[in-house]
């Protein structure tokens, strides 16, 4: 296992996703790519139905993490990923989730 | 319906008539099918896969829509690998259907069972394993539409033999949202109002545009731009042919081999208005020093690639032909007569310093530039110009003049030889009307050579202009100038090039001699068909300039010895 440098943290990163085979694969590989440490990997329902929720711990340094959440948001079948330090925004992001697919579906039936 | 014949009926009503593939055990039932489907859908067959996905490649790069690949499972789609990856990387629209083992078998190392989704998770936009006729339809649709929107990629369909053969009603579909993906953000209007204030703030601006501007299909869009508001503008190597050459705007190619101008200016402008590119390091030199005495913008679709290598002050996401349009209507006309100079003034540095050389040697042997130029000036830059990877790709790059757009396809992001003749094959499927010029090494011919055989069965008029020097050229020119000329496995013997073209029934001509070239070239394009050119270069040639590796872009060899 490799040591973490000075300016790495323990990041919880969470994938809001589609149920889609590939992705698991596509998301751990961002991070191995970077050499990033996976410590846990969490995948579960989310509040909202059909919409599923990938954790993720990792090490990383402030814009690391960042360019590997857009890259992971940037997959087809993610809605949304967030990343932060602690896990207090859980209801937040269960919130803006909704508001995003609203906004979506609103665009598109325009 | 079958799922086979679902597949093909859904592919014919994306709009697609042309399917490069190879057929194989698992995908056999397709295949099957397509039989009697040979009225609606063009098979093209070529003779390795990879060459399927090149030529799929420059089909797309030339249509502006998916290009359709169909292999077998296991090796055959393993093949197509280098395919995928380049196409991902060089966002060009791809839906590629893979056969793959029945459902039960799935997992237990049936015969040409491989782990598809797997292996191109990493490498696709999108992947999908199709286990039944039902969601077939659905899936096609999705493709398409993933491949063609947003930044274009690679779509990866694996579809089970149980999905093949099983029984579905075919039921039309069409897809045009699917609720995770946002294809088409659109900038506030504020973020617009800010750019459109740093640009008539700047007293030195410079663009850069990549493939971006012609995936959007905002060349024209660009053009304005540039002339309302007086801005020269670089281009990337995948953005050439976006502006024509002639355009009093455009002042080169930017990067590692590119035009002194744009590469020097990046270092004196004050804003940096990058365009639909993605800062590679081929593009950047150093990061370290790269533009920082500029503010910049960086105009793009893709989320991830803002403030990826390069920090700017203003990121805008969005479609490039929306954002030029925007730009030019708020910018306010402007002229900048001082700086509208400086690239003159490197232009002629440089036409001194290397290109005449290049271009008019006094004697010695044929020069690559000197082909190029001359190739170039025979078809009056409305060709479409193919490259494969190595010298002659940064030499046709830089001595190809352009006055059509989408004229030129190369591999930029992944540099994959043997890319050239497939994806010559593919661009002049897509449109035989045009002129379709390949410059290629003799190395990277000999990677994918075998698809002379495709071009043999369905009569494909690529010309083809072998640049022959007995070496891998470019890796040689790093060997001399990097590691000591410790020529570690550069040289290379060439086989007997006109007892290969007579073997396929290509016209062939070799030219060694100066006097010679331009009859010869002449010959190449009043001949009907397909075309070698087998041309005799000198061996041990440079490609000048050269920001060599880890230095900035306004650290430039100009030749062996002399730097800017
Ligand atoms: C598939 C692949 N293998 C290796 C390389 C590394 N490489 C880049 S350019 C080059 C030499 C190309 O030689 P040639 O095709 O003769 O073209 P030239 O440079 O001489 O014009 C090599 C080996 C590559 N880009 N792609």
């Amino acid at each position: 296992m490799k040591t973490h440098g000075e300016n790495e943290n323990l990041y919880e990163v969470t994938a809001y996703t589609e149920d889609s085979l590939g992705l698991l694969y596509s998301i751990s590989g961002i991070f191995a790519r970077r050499s990033l440490d996976i410590e846990k990997l969490l995948c579960y329902p989310s509040a909202i139905e059909g919409v599923f929720k990938i954790k993720i711990y990792a090490w990383a340094s402030p814009e690391l993490i960042r360019q590997a959440v857009l890259q992971i948001e940037k997959k087809v079948d993610v809605i949304k990923a967030y990343y932060e330090l602690d896990t207090q925004r859980s209801k937040k992001e269960v919130e803006e989730v909704k508001e995003i697919l609203r906004k979506r579906e609103e665009k598109e039936n325009k | 319906m079958t799922g086979g014949e679902i597949l093909l009926e859904s592919i014919i009503a994306q709009g697609a008539d042309t399917i490069f593939g190879y057929p194989g055990g698992q995908i056999m039932p397709v295949y099957d099918k397509l039989y009697d489907y040979q009225d609606r859908l063009r098979h093209i067959l070529v003779r390795h896969e990879q060459g399927a996905v090149h030529a799929a490649q420059g089909y797309a790069r030339i249509k502006g829509a998916p290009g359709v690949v169909m292999l077998t499972s296991g090796p055959g789609a393993t093949n197509a690998v280098t395919g995928i990856a380049d196409a991902l990387i060089d966002s060009t629209p791809l839906v590629v259907i893979a056969g793959q083992v029945g459902n039960a078998a799935l997992g237990t190392d049936a015969f040409q069972e491989t782990d598809y989704i797997g292996l191109t998770a990493p490498i696709s936009k999108w992947n999908h394993q199709i286990r039944s006729a039902a969601d077939v339809a659905q899936s096609v649709a999705r493709a398409f539409y993933i491949a063609s929107t947003g930044r274009p990629g690679p779509v990866v369909l694996d579809m089970t033999k149980d999905a093949q053969n099983g029984i579905a009603e075919y039921i039309p579909a069409t897809c045009s949202f699917i609720r995770s993906y946002d294809p088409c953000p659109v900038p506030e209007e504020s973020v617009l109002d800010r750019a459109a204030a740093m640009i008539d703030a700047a007293e030195k601006p410079l663009v850069v545009f990549g493939h971006g501007v012609m995936l959007s299909g905002a060349e024209k869009e660009l053009s304005e731009f540039l002339s309302k508001g007086d801005i020269p503008a670089g281009s990337t190597l995948l953005g050439l042919s976006c502006l024509d050459s002639d355009d009093p705007h455009y002042i080169g190619m930017v990067g590692m081999h590119g035009n002194l101008a744009p590469n020097i200016m990046t270092q004196q402008c004050d804003l940096l208005i990058a365009v639909g590119m993605r800062f590679d390091d081929r593009v950047t030199g150093t990061l370290e020093s790269y533009a920082r005495q500029a503010k910049k913008i960086h105009i793009d679709i893709d989320a991830a690639e803002l403030d990826k290598l390069v920090k700017v002050d203003l990121p805008v996401l969005g479609d490039a032909k929306y954002v030029l349009t925007e730009l030019t209507k708020k910018i306010r006309e402007a002229s900048r007569p001082e700086w509208m100079m400086q690239p003159i003034m490197e232009a002629s540095v440089e036409k001194h310093k290397v290109i005449d050389p290049e271009l008019y040697p006094e004697g010695g042997p044929l020069k690559q530039g000197e082909v190029v130029a001359a190739v170039s000036k025979a078809c009056e830059g409305k060709a479409v110009i193919v490259t494969d990877v190595g010298q002659h790709q940064m030499t046709a790059a830089r001595y190809s003049r352009f006055h059509r757009n989408r004229s030129m396809i190369t591999s930029g992001g992944l540099g994959t030889m043997g890319f050239g003749l497939p994806a010559a094959i593919g661009a002049k499927i897509a449109d035989p009307e045009r002129e379709v010029c390949l410059f290629v090494g003799d190395g990277g011919f000999q990677m994918t050579i075998q698809e002379l055989g495709t071009i043999m069965q369905e009569g494909t008029g690529v010309k083809i202009v072998l640049i022959d020097n007995n070496w891998l050229g470019n890796v040689r020119q790093w060997q001399e100038l990097f590691f000591d000329r410790r020529y570690s496995f550069t040289r290379m013997q060439n086989p007997d090039y006109a007892a290969i073209a007579a073997a396929y029934g290509i016209a062939y001509r070799r030219v060694e001699e100066r006097s010679e070239l331009d009859s010869a070239v002449q010959e190449m394009f009043e001949t009907e068909g397909a075309f070698i050119l087998d041309v005799h270069v000198a061996e041990a040639a440079n490609v000048f300039p050269m920001i060599p590796p880890g230095k900035s872009v306004n650290q430039i060899m100009l030749n062996e010895t002399d730097w800017i």
